[in-house]
């Protein structure tokens, strides 16, 4: 068990003049799950890859515990990884895929072969010991590899999108499994993925990343209601939150004719610069009101699923200049008593319930 | 396969879905005209000029033959076979060809893969090292093997002199029985080994870098991750290598018979380097004994038969002791 410290850790690739991750300042606690997430190519592998070794540090540190790990083998750093494609070697048995590291460390046969077997145990991986991966499931083959990186008991699990090869029915059982797992375990565990639900369904934190840059680190729900700019308010939540920018007008900002009341302060201060003011506002916390009392919308699609429906509606056509970004705006509704395509609506959103962000610097206005 | 599947059982196992009513459908032949049409040429001339000879090798192997009187051929059974497994000439030739064999394909291949490991990593000039590993291959055996002809020679060999250089006694390359094989060995690692080492090298980078890097993670060093991935990866395309080469040693004739430096095929003044290559040739041309080289001939294929059905057979285990 230990705590990971990224301190100004920074990865810039032969020939490329952007760092592919940018003094990234990250303290992960003993025992804490910390999912990276982001779009591709945001450098959420790549800070992974520099904790397990795999990958150089250029500037900044890398700690686990206290230990500066930077300059230090992957071998020397006490963790175990799981891969997105396993990397299970494919002529070894499970029983000896799984004690390969063990063996290595030069322990004994009963040894490794009583940690092999707790760990199948843990896994249900009991019966496929003497089978190849070749002769696996895609879901055994993922649970070998959770099995190779668990007898290790290391200080740290990293984990490199290790569901991203299963279906998706698979992937949300293996993702109870790993949660309870690791809850289990009480290892320290830093796991990567480009999947938002994923990460806020495993996480104790989030950490958001775009172009090599951590947005911001939190809890999954301070996440999502409180996120510290547009982008993370548009990348969390699904689906992603309607974000629109427009004139400041007293007492908030004026869409589609309509206004959509902001604090007297908050107003002034994402206005300052521009006289705009960029606003999100989740799905879910629209309203539909009485006609001329919101924003009044045109319902282009509706989709039905199950439990919700969502509304992809535009704003009525003769009030769009006022919306720099005229994008569509998500509602979700009732799904017994939806709308149909082609109505016209009015929204409001409740006061509280609108995030306010700088136009110009993209940040949260609190 | 395609004899099988005309067979009318297969077929209509292929074909389940025929209907099995009155239109009767024209017969797989007729119907795979234009098919048969485009693989024809290939067949017409290997039936021509491999099937035909090999099968008439076969048949004068069962003659007495004289060069200059094909036609007066002579029926005389396995006579020939007899004849050869009990010659001393025989027994002599197969054995040079065995150590010739194994001092030439153990080493060519474990340097080849060797050279193939150092070039898969990332080397500056990395197209240049894989150009001039092929060279060798690509330069004619008669130049290659004069040049190491003389490289061996008794009196003025740049070896000879290297070696007395450095303190130790002349060798007479040609004239020694260990000698004159490994320095034919050597002329066939030279220019075989860079050959296999990019066969190795193509199998190599199909091997997934992930799997690399969790050797890596496990705590296996490069030799470890070399044994652990790399050559498992690799067991295929070893074996491959193997049998081309374990048939490329039986078949050996032209670096021993220019290594004489005068064109003889007796393979040296006591027959020290004569390979079956050549004892075929010199049984043939020299001694105009057609029907004993036909025979020598087709001992040569049978022994190679048996070779690479071993190694088969050993694969097979292997892969069904893995399953």
């Amino acid at each position: 068990m230990a705590t990971v410290t990224f301190a100004q850790a920074t990865r810039i690739y032969p020939k490329s003049e952007r760092p592919a991750v940018d003094a990234l300042d990250l303290h992960i606690g003993d025992g804490e799950f910390l999912v990276l997430v982001g779009p591709s190519g945001c450098g959420k592998s790549t800070s992974l890859r520099m904790l397990a070794g795999l990958e150089e540090v250029d500037s900044g540190a890398v700690l686990i515990g206290d230990r500066d790990v930077t300059d230090l083998p992957p071998k020397g750093r006490d963790i175990a990884m799981v891969f997105q494609n396993y990397a299970l070697y494919p002529h070894m048995t499970v029983e000896a895929n799984m004690g390969f590291a063990l063996k290595l460390a030069g322990l004994g046969r009963a040894e490794i072969s009583r940690r092999v077997g707790e760990a199948a145990q843990i896994l249900d991986l009991g019966d496929y010991l003497h089978r190849r991966p070749k002769a696996l499931s895609g879901g055994q083959r993922q649970r070998v590899a959770m099995g190779r990186a668990i007898v290790r008991d290391p200080q740290v699990f990293l984990m490199d999108e290790p569901l991203s090869n299963l279906d998706a029915k698979l992937r949300v059982q293996t993702r109870t499994q790993i949660a309870r797992l690791v809850q289990r375990l009480g290892t320290t565990t830093v796991y990567v993925t480009h999947d938002q639900v994923e990460a806020m369904t495993l996480g104790d934190r989030v950490a958001v990343l775009r172009d090599g840059v951590l947005q911001q680190c939190e809890a999954p729900g301070v996440l999502y209601d409180r996120p510290a700019n547009v982008f993370v308010a548009g990348f969390i939540g699904s689906p992603a939150m309607n974000v629109v920018t427009g004139p400041a007008v007293d007492g908030g900002v004026r869409l589609g004719g309509a206004v959509l009341p902001v604090p007297r302060d908050q107003l002034a201060r994402a206005a300052a610069g521009t006289g705009r003011v960029t606003v999100g506002f989740r799905p879910e916390d629209v309203r539909l009101v009485g006609p001329g009392a919101g924003v009044p919308v045109v319902v282009n699609v509706v989709e039905q699923l199950g439990a919700d429906a969502f509304l992809y509606t535009k704003l009525a056509a003769e009030h769009t200049d006022d919306v720099l970004h005229p994008s569509d705006v998500v509602v979700r509704t009732e799904p017994r008593s939806a709308p149909g395509q082609g109505d016209e609506l009015s929204l409001a959103v409740p006061e509280g319930r609108l995030h306010v962000f700088d136009p110009t610097t993209q940040r949260r206005v609190d | 396969m395609t004899i099988a599947s005309d067979e009318p059982q297969v077929a209509s196992i292929a074909a389940p879905s025929a209907p099995p009513g009155p239109a009767r459908r024209p017969s797989r032949l007729t119907r795979n005209r234009w098919g048969y049409a485009y693989v024809a040429p290939f067949f017409v001339l290997f039936a021509c000029f491999s099937l035909y000879p090999f099968l008439y090798t076969a048949w004068i192997s069962l003659h007495d033959v004289d060069l200059g009187d094909v036609d007066g051929a002579q029926w005389v059974g396995l006579a020939n076979y007899g004849e050869l497994l009990t010659s001393e000439f025989f027994w002599n030739a197969a054995r040079n060809t065995l150590t010739i064999g194994v001092l030439s394909t153990v080493p060519q291949l474990a340097m080849a893969l060797g050279l193939a490991h150092l070039l898969n990593y990332s080397l500056r000039g990395r197209t240049f090292f894989r150009v001039a590993m092929l060279l060798p291959y690509a330069t004619s055996i008669a130049a290659a093997t004069l040049v190491f002809g003389q490289l061996f020679g008794r009196d003025y060999g740049l070896i000879n002199a290297g070696l007395e250089a450095v303190g130790f006694d002349r060798v007479d390359w040609e004239g020694g029985t260990w000698s004159s094989q490994l320095a034919i060995s050597v002329i066939v690692i030279w220019r075989w080994t860079g050959y296999n080492a990019l066969i190795y090298l193509a199998a190599m980078q199909a091997i997934p870098e992930d799997l690399y890097e969790a050797a890596t993670l496990d705590g296996a060093s490069r030799w470890k991750q070399f044994l652990h991935v790399t050559i498992p990866g690799l067991r295929p395309t070893i074996l491959f290598t193997i049998v081309v080469s374990t048939i490329g040693a039986v078949q050996l004739f032209g670096e021993p018979l220019l290594f004489s430096g005068n064109g003889t095929t007796n393979g040296g003044s006591s027959n020290q380097y004569q390979t079956l290559g050549l004892l075929m040739y010199d049984q043939g041309w020299t001694n105009f004994h057609l029907g004993q080289a036909a025979a020598t001939a087709w001992a040569m294929f049978l022994i190679i038969l048996v070779v690479v059905g071993a190694w088969a057979l050993l694969a097979r285990r292997r892969a069904r002791a893995e399953r």
